[in-house]
């Protein structure tokens, strides 16, 4: 993973992504206002022996971006010691090549962590892991009990599913966004600390 | 069903993963069934969705998908299975 000071300085400020944004910013802005950090949270960050760099490649179109982007930008707001920019997945692909999920899906949003002389530190890419694991239980769950999905085998492309079961399948996963949201939000941020939290380790041994 | 011969056309779904950047996937196959096929289709329709999908249905059978199959459909892949249904 390179990306250089002086790539990394292409990129937007929060504020300038913020600007630009042609869909979703109310939203973003909503979330932003409403996660809930606790002083724990907020003490680690703002107790971080240096100024952490954070390449953030989103777009304004991703569920996924809106939910958590405002999660690093409250963090970084309140520590005072992460420094974001902000560069758009599809006019990036330099960047974003380098943090392919799973090595092929140009999933978003993505965190990338940098140390001061811009050594990586490690990268965090679309949604908490736990939360992809609850979703597969919550379709599993829906596939079993709902009559939409009756004589359907789970994992069925949506490509033939039955309008009917297709619409289901859209509303349970609208309905598990809002009802994991306030978990979700606390996932992001421990997995955030994990991750530093390791490089913290690291550099102390070393 | 053709307005003027009253054949069956055929009916055309493209899933594909938009948090994943499978736009031009998406549109390059487009592309390439309406070139093929002008008005010798029933319609195409294109739903955003997640988790690394990539499947084409062609009047309900599932002629491709990323997870079954891996990978993109060639987009002949797909032109001979809409042919075969309106041979059929």
């Amino acid at each position: 993973m390179t990306v250089t000071r002086e790539r990394f300085e292409q990129g937007m400020t929060y504020a300038e992504y913020k600007a630009q944004m042609t869909r979703n910013r109310e939203r973003l802005e909503e979330n932003e206002r409403t996660i809930e950090l606790s002083p724990d949270d907020i003490a680690f960050f703002a107790n971080l022996p240096e100024t952490l760099n954070v390449l953030v490649i989103t777009e304004d179109w991703c569920g996924d971006a809106i939910a958590n982007v405002p999660i690093l930008g409250r963090l970084a707001a309140e520590s005072g010691k992460l420094n974001l920019r902000f560069f758009l997945r599809d006019q990036n692909p330099d960047l974003m090549d380098q943090y392919l999920n799973q090595g092929i899906h140009r999933s978003i949003p993505v965190f990338a962590f940098f140390d001061a002389q811009f050594h990586p530190i490690g990268h965090w890419i679309e949604r908490p892991a736990a939360i992809t694991t609850m979703q597969e239980k919550m379709l599993a769950s829906l596939y079993a009990t709902d009559p939409a999905f009756a004589g359907i085998a789970p994992g069925t492309s949506l490509a033939v599913l039955p309008d009917a079961a297709r619409t289901r399948l859209m509303q349970a996963f609208a309905d598990f966004r809002a009802e994991t949201r306030a978990l979700a939000d606390r996932e992001v941020v421990r997995e955030l600390r994990e991750l530093i939290t390791q490089w913290l380790s690291n550099r102390q041994e070393g | 069903m053709d307005i003027d011969s009253g054949r069956h056309l055929p009916k055309i779904r493209i899933v594909y993963c938009a948090s994943c950047g499978y736009e031009p996937q998406t549109l390059e196959l487009v592309s390439a069934l309406m070139h093929a096929f002008h008005y010798d289709i029933a319609g195409i329709e294109i739903i955003p969705w997640q988790d690394g999908a990539f499947d084409v249905a062609v009047d309900g059978e599932l002629i491709h998908s990323m997870y079954r199959d891996g990978g993109f459909p060639a987009p002949e892949t797909i032109i001979r299975a809409v042919r075969e249904r309106l041979a059929g």
